[in-house]
């Protein structure tokens, strides 16, 4: 979104990618019939994907002294694993430390943007100003109103498909045609509705109608988006190389290096601003050093933090941006701690969805016995499953945090990042409530519960990490101001999920997006000002 | 002559596999099967006989029927076969050779002979057996058959047969209008 914004202001950029450029409509292939693929789809066995339980039995690093060829995070567990192998990180090669943590890394350009989950949802007030709501944390230096214009154009530019539902916890967008609903998931629908809730069609970052980009089609309603990992080959799914990166190369303002993986903000010694970026090629291991006006980096709330932890300098002892010390830690929305108060937690969560045929015929398969009666009742009901997860907020927590660990390094010899990070008793209380609401919201609309399933996740399964470099009006306790500049270096920009105050229970990919292209039309005006 | 032979077996097991799961005393001796599928294809893993023994065990579970093929045609065995072929780790290899041999050794024990001796409905009474522990398998036998029913399934519902003829999904083209029911014409709550 950086680059985008900022070449279409006609500033020259430099994008700096660790990883390679993949094709991904090549590598995804998601109209492959599981049957056309010699492991239907699955990745060689010389490779590995963490299971949950590998993740709950130690602490990262995960893939040390594995015997497999190439070890990846637990979504290279999911169906369709071969097709993505090529755009998310192996483990060995990217180790980290410290407490449990289920980190999904993806080095390509475009990063997770080729695989993310497409629930787009916008923040509201009850996120941007939780403390004025319930007391606690801090509020957001910016309001809704702030961004909700940011969040239009994001709309019209990337294409977004949804319902309008007028919910004040859940803004609604600029829609294009909104998908349709299973008949178990209208049931659900109209069950709700009787509760005062919603269920409401996936808000998806998806172009149902179409966008004005050469690179993308709009959706072909294939109902194939739970494959592969998530990739889109057609590219109706946003994703920034064909949505954003592309048609900024097009300006001819844009230049790419890919195979950079960047391990310092570099510092002009005589005035202590950013003066560029050093990176190491990872194909070659030389090193180099690129230097720019400003610099916005955009590598993934915990790279980024982990980048700013790194870029240690005369001026900036602890590492940059880090004077005040504190860089560290059917969709059905959230219906909690609105209007009523619960005594048990504060904030919210929603639940992601859904329901009807798949491709197979999912936990119909799990019925008991066998042979034709088996069969038969396989078929009979293999569209007749309807399930959810719940996704609440962490509360952003001083003790969550996380550093750079002096004595581990990665395959380029740069430091790797260490976890000091535990879900609370809010976050357990707030689950117990999610399985239990989940449980009689089914049972409202007739629906038999087969399961239940209580526990949470490992931290980081949710792969919405934010917060690292929070911003606000006072440099003491945020690193970034509200444009997402440094308070210490002003030329310096982190435009990822780094600024997010409090994390929200709304998936954070379209205000990312929203924030990045407001943060950087403010820089373009800035150097255009020459106020830099 | 003997190419003719296995022709002619190749023949009649396929017309057998349309009907089996109606025609009622089908038995196909163990040499003729195996050299029938090794014709077909070369196993990478297993024997012939295991070959065989998966195979009709597969067909057991997820039998032909009147609505669609059952494992067999969906060549499950060859799958399970390609991915124990593969395998990084000798865990499942080890697990496969020593629940089938189980199966054999449960079938001699329960009904006086190797499983692929037996009579279909005999057979299906072994596979009844291993299948009684289903919900919390402790014996091999239970075991294995937990391990065999997910397997099959899932080699059996991601093959052609498996998504086209059995669940006639209808999804992964294009949709001009999407599947569903429009619901943004309802009104919000």
């Amino acid at each position: 979104m950086a680059a985008w914004e900022l070449t279409s202001r006609g500033l020259n950029v430099l994008l700096v990618e660790a990883g390679k450029k993949v094709n991904t409509t090549e590598v995804l292939h998601s109209m492959e019939w599981p049957y056309d693929h010699p492991r239907r789809g699955q990745m060689s066995p010389k490779f590995h994907a963490l299971s949950r339980n590998e993740y709950n039995i130690r602490n990262p690093p995960y893939a040390q002294d594995s015997q497999y060829e190439k070890v990846f995070s637990y979504v290279q567990g999911w169906g369709g694993s071969d097709y993505s192998k090529t755009l998310v990180v192996d483990e060995k090669d990217h180790p980290y430390s410290g407490t449990k943590y289920a980190w999904v890394r993806a080095r390509a350009l475009g990063g997770k943007t080729n695989i993310w989950g497409r629930l787009a949802l916008r923040l509201s007030d009850y996120d941007f100003k939780g403390k004025s709501h319930d007391g606690y944390g801090e509020d957001w230096p910016i309001s809704y109103a702030d961004v909700a214009p940011y969040y239009d154009r994001v709309d019209l530019l990337l294409g977004i498909s949804g319902v309008k539902e007028n919910l004040p916890q859940l803004p609604d967008g600029k829609f294009q045609r909104p998908y349709k609903l299973t008949p178990s998931e209208v049931q659900f629908r109209h069950a709700l509705q009787k509760m005062g809730r919603t269920a409401t069609p996936y808000r998806a970052g998806v172009t149902t109608d179409g966008v004005t980009n050469k690179y993308r089609s709009k959706c072909f309603g294939r109902g194939a988006c739970s494959r592969h990992v998530g990739g889109c080959d057609i590219h109706a799914a946003f994703d920034s190389p064909t949505g954003l990166i592309y048609p900024a190369q097009d300006t001819g303002r844009l230049s790419i290096r890919t195979n950079a993986t960047v391990h310092e903000v570099t510092v002009d010694p005589a005035t202590g601003k950013a003066r560029g970026v050093g990176f190491i090629d990872t194909v070659t291991g030389k090193s180099y050093e690129a230097r720019a006006k400003a610099v916005v980096l955009a590598a993934s709330t915990l790279e980024s933090a982990r980048l700013l932890l790194l870029s240690k300098s005369r001026q900036h002892p602890n590492g940059i941006g880090n004077s005040s010390g504190r860089p560290g830690g059917f969709y059905v929305p959230r219906f909690r701690n609105l209007t009523e108060k619960q005594p048990d937690f504060i904030r919210g969560y929603g639940f992601e969805g859904e329901g009807g045929f798949g491709i197979g015929p999912g936990e119909g398969a799990d019925a008991p016995g066998f042979g034709k009666a088996w069969k038969k009742h396989v078929r009979d009901y293999a569209g007749a499953y309807i399930s959810m997860g719940g996704f609440g907020e962490v509360l952003p927590r001083y003790e969550n945090s996380v550093s750079i660990d002096p004595l581990i390094k990665d395959r380029w010899g740069i430091p790797v990042l260490k976890f000091d990070y535990q879900f609370g008793d809010n976050e357990r209380k707030m689950a117990a409530d999610m399985a239990q609401q989940a449980q009689e919201m089914f049972e409202a609309a007739g629906i038999e519960v087969v399961s239940v399933g209580k526990n949470l996740l490992t931290e980081g399964w949710s792969i919405h990490e934010l917060g690292t470099a929070r911003m606000g009006d006072d440099p003491r306790t945020s690193v970034l101001n509200q444009f997402q500049q440094s308070h210490d270096v002003n030329n310096l920009l982190v435009v990822d999920g780094s600024s997010h105050v409090n994390a929200s229970c709304q998936n954070p990919t379209w205000t990312i997006m929203a924030l990045a292209m407001r943060s950087c039309e403010h820089l373009a005006d800035q150097m255009k000002k020459g106020d830099l | 002559m003997e190419d003719r032979r296995i022709e002619v077996t190749r023949r009649d097991l396929l017309k057998a596999a349309g009907v089996a799961a109606i025609a009622a005393p089908l038995v196909v001796g163990e040499p003729l099967a195996a050299a029938a599928a090794a014709a077909a294809e070369a196993p990478k893993f297993f024997t012939r006989g295991q070959w065989a023994l998966v195979d009709e065990l597969a067909e057991i579970i997820i039998p032909a029927d009147d609505h669609s093929g059952g494992a067999r045609a969906a060549k499950v065995v060859n799958a399970i076969d390609g991915w124990l072929a593969e395998a990084f780790e000798p865990d499942p290899k080890n697990r496969w050779v020593e629940g089938l041999a189980r199966v054999d050794a449960l079938a001699r024990e329960k009904k006086g002979d190797a499983f692929m001796q037996l009579t279909p409905e005999d057979r299906e009474a072994v596979v009844t057996i291993m299948a009684s522990e289903e919900a919390k398998p402790a014996s091999v036998e239970g075991k294995f058959f937990n391990e065999l029913k997910r397997r099959t399934s899932h080699f059996y519902y991601t093959s052609k047969i498996g998504i086209h003829d059995e669940l006639e999904y209808k999804g992964n083209v294009l949709q001009e209008e999407y599947a569903g029911i429009d619901v943004s014409k309802e009104g919000t709550n």
